[in-house]
């Protein structure tokens, strides 16, 4: 509460500046306040806003006009190994976004001219050595600086106005642990926080909070027994290797002072307990704080709340999703979070189960999730053998890592969903560790249809309390890209085979779309410069949902660079 | 193998675990290994424990369930993220060169975590490879 008369001013300056339409002669230093005002014109974090909500009131793009637009601008970062997955952020007028291998630039919101750009020398041999990379997912601003992590497992600090390198932290042993960060950061209160990647790799999962002026580290939590109680969760010692992380940005409550965080899941992926996964298998018990939202204190890193979404994961379901997706409904505060599984959470602000509603129709990992509780209903424990029926939903899950879109105007909550499913046979592993940690799946599997027939993805528009269906629209291989949702009534998908659609907010009518030239797995935003609204999206195929296309769905997938990407910007002609 | 389980007793006295420490290429071991102490099976950890040494064998099976399953689908037997393995028309020359130096953002190098003899286990693997 102290800091309300400081976000009452923001919120006068932003009005102004909108009023002027003229928001780079206002340029201001972006700060907690600011982030979480959300303001009109930019895109202030990964999420566009503390609130989560991938959206941008701007209107000048909207029904009437949408057939308009066209190609402002493209900028091509190079060197864009499996593709681009970037968010890009705004800040009065200048545009800040990643390729792979974390080259960062500062670009003109308005013409793509570039003001900076940014290349960290990394450690080639090691990046030659890891799986999931070297993409990266983009960078934090804050405190007149942008935070971008590294595969080798550094956080840099470059200067906002110039590039500069201001500090370069190392906070990961990633030439013995091999997992680094490509996850965005995230800026809140005088902390910049990030998560390692993890899992699938046999560690302990940390996340990080460093302070932005020194580069210092301020707190480090262990998602993998990163308390006694959790400790106890480990049968045999299992947490020793037991995978966990936090590969995505959450996000910031700023009247509790709170980072809200998914986790990834436990390593093995897949366990061959049975079910007695209590005592039994390669890591017998909840293993906690794996596949779970937890709130942890902004200054200190310290655990507040959590809820685990999925004890004991046995199906790289994780809670790593970073969306939390703040909502006011009837004086209740709440937090929308979809697990990978595509069953979608609703909470309080501690945490407590307020409902869970599920986006996909294949999903038989659990009969069900009880809505009251979150308790798993008839879950599926694998043994050691060929598991007789596929799995669903598919390794890649039932969502994305990418973004929905919550559209405070109409009230609906626009989100992909997966349906694919996979065979598999579950194997006995042992962690390898020495002399460089390697993933730990645990089962060899294949990609499979679901049983309602061909896969496919959807966009679904729906009550994001209660889940209640508004409109969906179908595409033929899933859609993998963030969603934006815009105070113009339109939601863009940008999808697989590089097109970027816009539909009708309230009806899914499709009224525009335009290829991108290749397929789409990034981020999605808008914002304005001297009163020009613009759509920026970034395109480029690889990675490890993506890679699978070609050999799956063949077409247009069979030709399609793992290895380039752009930069896409439009505006009304 | 004494000097193994005596490197391994001491980094059990050690306190200092975090992450970052993790790295320490005995302490996955730790767990089988703090269980066979305990119960004095040595015998048993030896059998379980201990991984195979640098020029050993490799269960080749087991790694793929492990490691290379997530992009050779199937064991090795189905087009994936990579390639199908089994009938590959590549040479035991290119599959060694590919598994040592990898693809850049396709595959993985495992210079460093086999040892020549290991790689050729591999490719026996993958020659040997059927249909389930």
């Amino acid at each position: 509460m102290k800091k309300q008369p400081k976000r009452l001013a923001t919120s006068v300056a932003l009005a102004i500046g909108v009023t002027l339409a003229g928001s780079s002669a206002f340029a201001q230093s972006v700060d907690t306040a600011r982030i979480d005002a959300g303001g009109q014109n930019d895109w202030l974090t990964y999420h566009g806003s503390y609130k989560s909500y991938h959206y941008s009131p701007l209107a000048q793009i909207n029904p009437s006009n949408v057939a308009n637009l066209g190609v402002a601008w493209i900028h091509i970062p190079g060197r864009s190994t499996r593709g681009l997955q970037s968010m890009p952020l705004v800040a009065d007028g200048v545009l800040y976004y990643t390729g792979s291998y974390s080259r960062v630039f500062a670009l003109n919101g308005a013409t793509g001219e570039v003001i900076w750009s940014y290349f960290p020398e990394l450690d080639d041999a090691l990046i030659a050595r890891q799986t999931h990379s070297p993409y990266n997912r983009g960078v934090a601003i804050g405190e007149g600086k942008v935070y971008v992590g590294t595969m080798d497992g550094r956080l840099i600090a470059l200067d906002m106005k110039s590039g500069k390198l201001l500090w370069d932290t190392k906070l990961i042993d990633s030439q013995k642990l091999t997992v680094g960060f490509t996850g965005a950061p995230l800026y809140a209160k005088g902390t910049v926080v990030i998560g390692a990647q993890g899992g699938e790799w046999p560690g302990r999962g940390p996340i990080f909070g460093v302070d932005p002026t020194t580069g210092k580290k301020k707190w480090e939590f262990l998602t993998v027994a990163g308390t006694d109680d959790a400790t106890k969760t480990w049968g045999n010692d299992s947490w020793r290797t037991g995978g966990g992380g936090g590969w995505m940005p959450g996000t910031y409550d700023s009247e509790t002072g709170t980072i809200w965080w998914g986790t990834a899941n436990p390593a093995p992926l897949y366990d061959w307990s049975g079910g007695d996964y209590k005592t039994q298998g390669a890591r017998p018990g909840d293993n906690l704080y794996t596949s779970s939202v937890i709130g942890l204190d902004v200054d200190t890193g310290k655990l507040k709340f959590y809820h685990q979404e999925l004890p004991h994961d046995a199906w790289d379901f994780d809670s790593a999703v970073g969306e939390f997706v703040m909502l006011d409904r009837d004086g209740q505060k709440l937090v929308v979070h979809p697990n990978k599984s595509g069953y979608i959470f609703v909470y309080d602000r501690s945490a407590n189960v307020k409902n869970v509603w599920r986006i996909t129709e294949n999903s038989n990992f659990v009969k069900n999730i009880d809505p009251k509780t979150g308790e798993l209903i008839g879950r599926r424990d694998f043994a050691a053998g060929k598991v007789s029926e596929p799995l669903c939903p598919h390794i890649s899950g039932g969502v994305s890592f990418n973004a929905g879109s919550y559209n405070p105007k109409t009230g609906l909550y626009y989100k992909l969903g997966q349906e694919w499913c996979m065979t598999l046979e579950v194997l006995k592993t042992t962690p390898v560790v020495a002399p460089q940690a390697q993933l730990n799946i645990g089962a060899d599997f294949k990609i499979a249809p679901p049983p309602s027939g061909e896969i496919y993805g959807h966009l679904d528009a729906r009550d994001p309390v209660t889940g209640a269906k508004k409109w969906e629209v179908r595409f033929p291989e899933p859609p993998l890209a963030s969603v934006l949702s815009t105070g113009g009534n339109l939601v863009f998908v940008p999808d697989s085979r590089g097109t970027i659609h816009a539909y009708d907010a309230e009806s899914g009518t499709e009224l525009w779309n335009h290829s991108d030239g290749t397929g789409h797995q990034g981020g999605i935003v808008s914002y304005a410069v001297n009163g020009k609204q613009y759509i920026a999206v970034t395109a480029g195929f690889g990675g490890m949902a993506s890679d699978d296309y070609a050999p799956t769905f063949g077409g247009v997938y069979k030709s399609m660079p793992r290895d380039d990407g752009a930069l896409i910007v439009y505006s009304l002609k | 193998m004494s000097n193994r389980a005596e490197r391994l007793k001491l980094n059990l006295i050690r306190t200092d675990w975090d992450a970052i420490k993790l790295h320490s290429n005995r302490i996955a071991l730790l767990p089988a290994v703090l269980t066979a102490l305990l119960t004095c099976a040595v015998p048993a950890f030896a059998q379980s424990a201990t991984p195979a040494p640098e020029n050993a064998p490799l269960d080749v099976a087991q790694l793929f369930a492990t490691t290379c399953g997530w992009c050779h689908s199937d064991g090795g037997r189905a087009a994936g993220k990579g390639p199908q393995l089994m009938d590959s028309q590549r040479s035991d020359d290119f599959l060694r060169d590919r598994i040592k130096t990898g693809k850049q953002g396709a595959m993985p190098a495992f210079d460093q975590a086999f040892s020549d003899a290991q790689i050729d286990d591999i490719v026996k693997y993958i020659r040997a490879l059927k249909p389930r």
